[in-house]
């Protein structure tokens, strides 16, 4: 099942550049939490566990020949969907979510690991469909095999992560030949259907973070700090920023989990617009050269894999990188690869194993 | 199996919109970050240093005072003041609510206090809540700072005056600048000034300079440490020329005898003021930090004004004692010498009236010094009609009686001696001459201070030069003691020698013979002086008001100085209500004698057992029931009838 010469046609440049953000975000923890008084914080130790698990888990999904996941990936898919059952019953509850499973030294987040399932069962379901095109029933199918996961994740609630389920979907699908006209009633449904969500399906808390985002000023106290206090963050970095652990805003808590959703503002703060550049060109090459792997994959399937896989991720980091610097509405999305937190490192390096394995095995049979 | 051309081609074309779509956005958020890190840099880098750093201002401690022996008599104290730091507060009036429980304050005046600063200051600058906490308040909110870190606890210096109230008009008060003085000298809101006395004519000099400092804070607003500091500057020290055992002893001397009043006693040589008293009197330690409402309620209404600094704002017919500008202004105008003689038969007639002396029987013939002891009406009906109006008030005005002594105190009242010009101006109606004969005795329409009087006393002590009477020595002003220049003698008149011999011996018979002035006496220290009463109300009018519940009772005066020749100490006592002039002669004479055991630095004197009021059958110095025309004059002016 494996061969050595596999080795040869592995994406290393791409291996690198997630091992240097795995390494920048590293950083920016240890800058982060360290404290005077008890040094080295526990969570920076706790990262490292998490990035050498995570590139064990990307060789197992790379050594795997994804055929054969995808093949098996309706098992994985029911797993993953007994496991958010298994949180909603016996999650560990923390800040008003119950969104992991205690599991010992770690706890377990199967809603980042939903995702590569989901970008799994989706190439696998638009890669055996022999027509052409995707259709309107092919498409509703694969709506509600991502809707299962998704409404489960919205239970916890945890609605940041559920809505990165939302482009695995469209990406494959648009890859997989879904006509236009689709994706634009799809558009123009969305918008007409906005006003009735704000009025019925929107909590209020989450109403209040997107009326502060158009008007931060409102609240400068309350929901609108973050947003202010990201801006500023970023801001003051200036062109080559204030040095390593120089940050004032990150260091005295001006801006709140600085380990975290914002990591990517306190880089900006720490490093400057150079940073800035050096961290989003990394990025970029990566999602370039997994765009590249799907250009290159062999199958049908191998793309779609890809393109579902990358989805999610491109999503979350433009996201996150938008929110760093307060130009989008604050909402509890991590950076993927730098911001903290082993169930999400984890899931996604084993999602760029996936990568890496397609564009490999473009030349096998 | 190869996949169709078909699905490559499709899949090739897509993926090239991707890529250019990722390639997009990620520009657009280099623009973003480029616009905000480099197009906008000085502004957030503004932003969030305001975020970190705090200036702080550091209060000045303002300067100590000194006695002239360098004793301190008014320093600083360390103090807490509690503030509410704007910039850190989420919900106001939340705040105010938990801060007023926390502290045991009313929430609706923590509110008015707040709201105050709310428009004129800087949202940065914190808003002082609590002036003077205690102890208990300080650290019931630092044990609070995590959740409450709006609230602030700052260890700022504040004014501490001597114990008892000593000297507290002198001295004066600080408080926080007005409007007015925020304006005008560009102070701080909560800057401390001088408000009365001392404080406030040396403001200037004592304020001293505040200082900075600016700190690094987290979001918590707790100090995480110091960036930079500019050290407050002291303000200057200054020496008064006040003698702190002397104004003890007066001071003492004024509780021993029960009475009220003022006290003002200086060197006659220099002017400087050894002794400012004036009881009752205020704790200006009530007003370091900030005076309570009811404090100054309670001091603003009490009927005994301890606000009022009776040695400058207290203003009183000088009775007897005026009888020695009467003299000097006789003999130095030439119309008589000391060997004038006047039968005193118990009374004279001037202008068709009667004017009675004190003493029923008369003194028979009487010269100057024994006019003086014996403070014959008599002899001075006579002196004052010889002189006239005019030519009393000059030599009143020579002798620093009329008009301010000019004295480095704030609020100083003028005193009143009358003339013709005065009055024709003021009423319209001429001068009846009759008038002239009760100014001569100090009744009718003169009306003095203590400063005015202790002024007068001091003038005639040194023998004709009218010194400007001050109360600071010497300033620091940063390179030693710098000695404040005396102001310009005012006005100088050598007196003749037989003047200057007939006053000093007459007033020394007063406190050494058969005078009033009997309970001054200092063995071998040649103390002169006079008593005199200033009469409350006219006796008609004593009558009259009988049952309002005022204090009717007359006040009584002590000039004096000693030695005799080449008088050393100089000054007044007046007595508030206490009848005699010569109850006050004792207070006089316990500061003579600490005077004088320090010069020779023997033991300072110890007030004894209260004396037992021996009243004296006959007080020569009380009102003479005076002709209708004069009694008319001691009613206020508007109700006066053109009497003749």
């Amino acid at each position: 099942m494996f061969e050595r010469r596999l080795y040869h046609h592995v994406d290393w440049a791409m291996v690198g550049a997630i091992l240097a953000l795995c390494l920048i975000g590293l950083m920016q923890i240890y800058s982060a939490t360290y404290n005077q008084q008890s040094g080295v914080s526990s969570i920076f130790y706790t990262q490292i566990w998490a990035i050498l698990i995570g590139f064990v888990a990307l060789l197992i999904a790379l050594t795997i020949d994804y055929r054969s996941l995808a093949d098996k990936s309706h098992f994985l898919y029911i797993a993953i969907v007994a496991l958010l059952i298994g949180v909603l019953v016996f999650g560990v509850v923390r800040g008003g979510s119950r969104r992991w499973i205690d599991l010992g030294p770690m706890n377990l987040q199967p809603s980042e690991f939903a995702k590569a399932t989901l970008a799994l069962v989706l190439a696998k379901f638009f890669g055996e469909s022999r027509r052409g095109a995707v259709t309107r029933g092919d498409f509703l199918i694969a709506g509600a095999i991502t809707a299962v996961p998704l409404l489960l994740i919205t239970q916890q609630p945890d609605l940041g992560t559920a809505v990165t389920l939302v482009p695995v979907l469209f990406a494959a699908a648009y890859v997989a030949g879904m006509p236009m006209r689709i994706f634009g009633i799809l558009a123009i449904a969305a918008l007409l259907a906005a006003p009735v969500a704000w009025k019925f399906a929107l909590k209020d808390y989450q109403k209040e973070r997107i009326s502060t985002f158009i008007n931060p000023s409102q609240d400068a106290r309350g929901a609108g700090y973050q947003q202010i206090q990201a801006r500023i963050t970023v801001g003051s970095g200036g062109p080559f920023g204030k040095g390593f652990q120089g940050g004032t805003q990150g260091q005295l808590r001006f801006l709140p989990v600085a380990h975290n959703d914002f990591i990517f503002s306190v880089w900006a703060e720490e490093r400057g617009f150079v940073g800035v550049v050096a961290a989003l060109g990394l990025y970029l090459f990566v999602i370039l050269r997994s765009l590249e792997a799907a250009r290159l994959a062999k199958d049908r399937l191998g793309a779609y894999l890809v393109l579902g896989v990358l989805a999610t991720f491109t999503f979350q980091v433009v996201y996150n990188i938008a929110m760093s610097a307060g130009l989008l509405p604050v909402k509890g999305l991590t950076l993927p690869l730098m911001s903290y937190g082993g169930s999400s490192m984890i899931a996604t390096l084993a999602g760029f194993g996936l990568i890496l394995n397609v564009r490999m095995r473009r030349f096998t049979n | 199996m190869a996949a169709p051309t078909e699905d490559r081609r499709r899949i090739s074309s897509r993926v090239s919109v991707l890529q250019v779509g990722a390639i997009i956005w990620f520009a657009a958020l280099a623009i973003c970050f480029w616009v905000l890190q480099v197009v906008q840099t000085d502004k957030y880098v503004e932003m969030a240093n305001s975020n970190y750093q705090r200036t702080l201002s550091l209060r000045a401690p303002r300067g100590v005072l000194f006695d002239r022996e360098g004793r301190v008599l008014v320093e600083n104290r360390d103090s807490f003041t509690i503030s509410i730091d704007r910039e850190l507060t989420k919900d106001s009036a939340e705040t105010i609510r938990t801060a007023s429980a926390l502290l045991g304050l009313d929430a609706e005046q923590v509110k008015q206090a707040v709201d105050r600063h709310v428009k004129s200051e800087p949202v940065y600058r914190p808003v002082v809540i609590v002036q003077d906490a205690s102890l208990e308040q300080a650290v019931r909110v630092l044990s609070r700072q995590r959740e409450l870190p709006e609230l602030s606890v700052e260890q700022v210096p504040t004014r501490k005056y001597p114990a008892d109230a000593m000297a507290a008009h002198l001295f004066g008060y600080v408080g926080q600048a007005d409007e007015d003085q925020v304006k005008a000298e560009g102070l701080s809101q909560n800057a401390i000034v001088g408000k009365f006395g001392v404080e406030k004519v040396y403001n200037a000099v004592l304020m001293g300079q505040d200082g900075a400092k600016s700190v690094v804070v987290n979001s918590v607003g707790r100090e995480i440490r110091e960036l930079d500091k500019i050290p407050p500057t002291e303000g200057r020290r200054v020496q008064l020329t006040i003698d702190y055992d002397l104004q003890k002893a007066a001071e003492d001397g004024f509780r021993h005898a029960g009475f009220n009043g003022a006290a003002l006693i200086m060197d006659p040589r220099t002017g400087e003021v050894l002794v400012h008293a004036s009881t009752p009197s205020y704790d200006p330690n009530d007003f370091a930090a900030g005076v309570k409402s009811a404090t100054w309620s309670a001091l603003t209404t009490d009927k005994l004004r301890p606000l009022t600094n009776r040695v400058l704002q207290g203003r009183y017919s000088p009775g007897s004692t005026f009888k020695i500008v009467v003299a000097t202004a006789a003999m130095e105008e030439g119309l008589v010498d000391s060997n004038f003689r006047v039968n005193c038969a118990g009374g004279a007639n001037f202008y068709g009236r009667f004017y009675k002396c004190h003493l029923r029987g008369g003194h028979g013939s009487v010269d100057m010094r024994h006019a003086m002891e014996k403070s014959c009406n008599t002899y001075f009906y006579t002196l004052g009609n010889m002189l006239g109006v005019d030519r009393i008030y000059k030599w009143a005005e020579k002798l620093g009686l009329a008009g301010k002594t000019g004295i480095d105190l704030p609020n100083e009242q003028e005193s009143l001696v009358p003339n013709t010009e005065w009055k024709l101006k003021r009423t319209g109606e001429r001068w009846y001459p009759g008038e002239t004969i009760s100014v001569a005795i100090g009744q009718g329409q003169v009306s003095v201070t203590p400063a005015g009087l202790a002024n007068m006393i001091a003038t005639v002590a040194n023998g004709g030069t009218r010194i400007t009477p001050h109360v600071v020595k010497a300033i620091d002003q940063g390179n030693g003691w710098t000695p404040v220049p005396l102001k310009a003698v005012a006005d100088r008149v050598a007196f003749r020698p037989d003047t200057l011999a007939a006053l000093h011996d007459g007033l020394w018979m007063v406190v050494n013979a058969a005078g009033t002035g009997r309970r001054g006496r200092v063995d071998g220290r040649d103390v002169a002086g006079k008593t005199g009463t200033a009469q409350v109300i006219s006796n008609e009018g004593r009558a009259r008001a009988r049952n309002s519940g005022r204090d009717l009772r007359d006040h009584g005066w002590f000039v004096f100085f000693a030695p005799k020749d080449n008088p050393q100490i100089a000054g007044v006592i007046f007595g508030e209500h206490n009848e005699h002039g010569y109850l006050g002669a004792p207070i006089a004479r316990h500061v003579i004698e600490t005077y004088f055991a320090k010069k020779e630095g023997k033991p300072l004197p110890v007030l004894g057992e209260k004396p037992s009021n021996e009243p004296p059958v006959d007080d020569p110095d009380s009102p003479p029931a005076l002709p209708a025309v004069e009694v008319a004059d001691a009613r206020p002016l508007h109700s006066r009838t053109a009497a003749q």
